[in-house]
């Protein structure tokens, strides 16, 4: 079972950032279940979780960053898609900068990962920030003009990525559920 | 505590992008089932070659905007890109001052073009960006306006396999199987400019659209349909107001 977790304050929001997910994930033959990012969530009982993009303008799931703190004794896998990546940014002690990035750019891996093939490619980007260093808790996977736009936490099933891999990566959710 | 999302989005003000064609009107319904909202925002561009905007008819969103009893402000741009997004801009800035609008509904389907200038747009103003039809399959979406009931015509074809006399036509089931036939080679939303469509009926118009006379011009496989003279119904028929 993939738990996705929605980051949308407003729910009119979870069209645009967490239906498209749940598309994918439900096309692809696996079961799910949405919860919010402010519920108190036992993340022990899921395989896999997925932590969902939100609004430009949405910032509220930053104030609910201790709910997300006992991730770090979760054994499964996790993906932070844009909030989720800065989700995971925030819990594992790294700074985000502030990098404003809304549209198409070329991605370069930077070290071969199971979640994607190319070593080029486009993604569709929609922050306000990022990372540009991490500490070494966080692997550098790819990297946008200076912006590191694919992470994995050191020793853990989980990856961080500041670009929406629904709109034109799906195959990255996929690989993801097939881990 | 928490607010709860349900009162955060009643109370919210917005706009919604109206182009008068069936996405910007299927936005808008799922928006006014959610959200107050305030007015309907048009651009009008110069003419077919906009990159950003719908354009046959959309002159006649006045006329929709009083079917659907809902404000509308609206502004006329240049076809350019730089033109069409300080219009944007401007006429969105208008919104927010006129109406105290928070958020803009968008009918935004799979364009990263649109979608990014919408949001950069958005930020730059402060202002919610909302795309309901994200990334939405697009035939679902065709079903989608025939479950709600709209009365939506072709007012525009613009390449083969899309015949001049698809114009005026309305959008039922057996357009939905053609569309469903040739997906793979024109985009069912019509949303790259294959297509464009015109709502004469929707469940939100207290009154529905005649149309008493119209032209077309052009060839087979590009060709408009321009509306000459509309006028209101009565009856809409909405059981929904």
């Amino acid at each position: 079972m993939i738990l996705i977790i929605s980051c949308c304050k407003i729910s009119f929001s979870e069209e645009e950032f967490v239906r498209p997910i749940i598309d994918i994930i439900r096309n692809f033959g696996q079961k799910y279940c949405v919860r919010k990012y402010y519920e108190n969530i036992c993340f022990n009982k899921y395989e896999k979780i997925i932590i969902s993009g939100t609004a430009l303008m949405d910032s509220d799931y930053l104030n609910y960053i201790k709910n997300f703190e006992k991730l770090k004794d979760f054994e499964g896998k996790v993906l932070g898609i844009c909030a989720g990546y800065q989700i995971l940014a925030r819990i594992y002690e790294n700074i985000l900068s502030k990098m404003e990035k809304i549209g198409v750019y070329r991605v370069k891996i930077i070290r071969k990962n199971p979640l994607i093939e190319e070593k080029e490619f486009y993604a569709y980007f929609l922050h306000r920030y990022a990372l540009r260093n991490t500490n070494n808790n966080l692997e550098i996977l790819a990297k946008q003009n200076g912006e590191i736009c694919m992470f994995k936490v050191v020793s853990k099933d989980f990856y961080g990525l500041s670009f929406s891999p629904e709109v034109l990566n799906k195959y990255i959710l996929e690989n993801f559920a097939r881990l | 505590m928490n607010i709860s999302d349900k009162t955060l989005e009643k109370y919210m003000k917005v706009c919604v992008l109206y182009s008068g064609g069936k996405d910007s009107n299927l936005a808008l319904l799922k928006a006014y089932n959610i959200f107050d909202v305030s007015c309907l925002v048009t651009l009008i561009p110069r003419s077919e070659k906009s990159y950003l905007f719908h354009y046959p008819n959309v002159d006649l969103v006045r006329l929709q905007a009083k079917a659907l009893n809902i404000p509308i402000i609206i502004d006329e741009c240049m076809d350019d890109e730089e033109s069409s997004l300080n219009a944007l801009y401007n006429v969105l800035s208008n919104a927010r001052e006129k109406y105290d609008v928070k958020g803009v509904v968008t009918g935004a389907i799979k364009s990263t073009y649109q979608a990014s200038r919408f949001q950069k747009i958005c930020l730059d103003l402060d202002l919610w960006c909302f795309n309901p039809l994200w990334l939405r399959d697009e035939i679902s979406l065709l079903r989608e306006i025939l479950k709600h009931r709209f009365e939506v015509i072709f007012t525009r074809v613009a390449g083969y396999p899309l015949k001049k006399s698809l114009l005026g036509r309305r959008i039922d089931d057996s357009i939905i199987r053609f569309f469903e036939e040739i997906k793979y080679y024109v985009n069912p939303s019509g949303e790259g400019g294959e297509y464009e469509t015109f709502v004469l009926n929707m469940p939100l118009f207290r009154k529905k659209i005649k149309v008493i006379e119209y032209e077309i011009y052009g060839d087979n496989y590009d060709a408009t349909l321009i509306i000459k003279r509309a006028e209101l119904l009565n009856d809409s028929n909405n059981i929904l107001l």
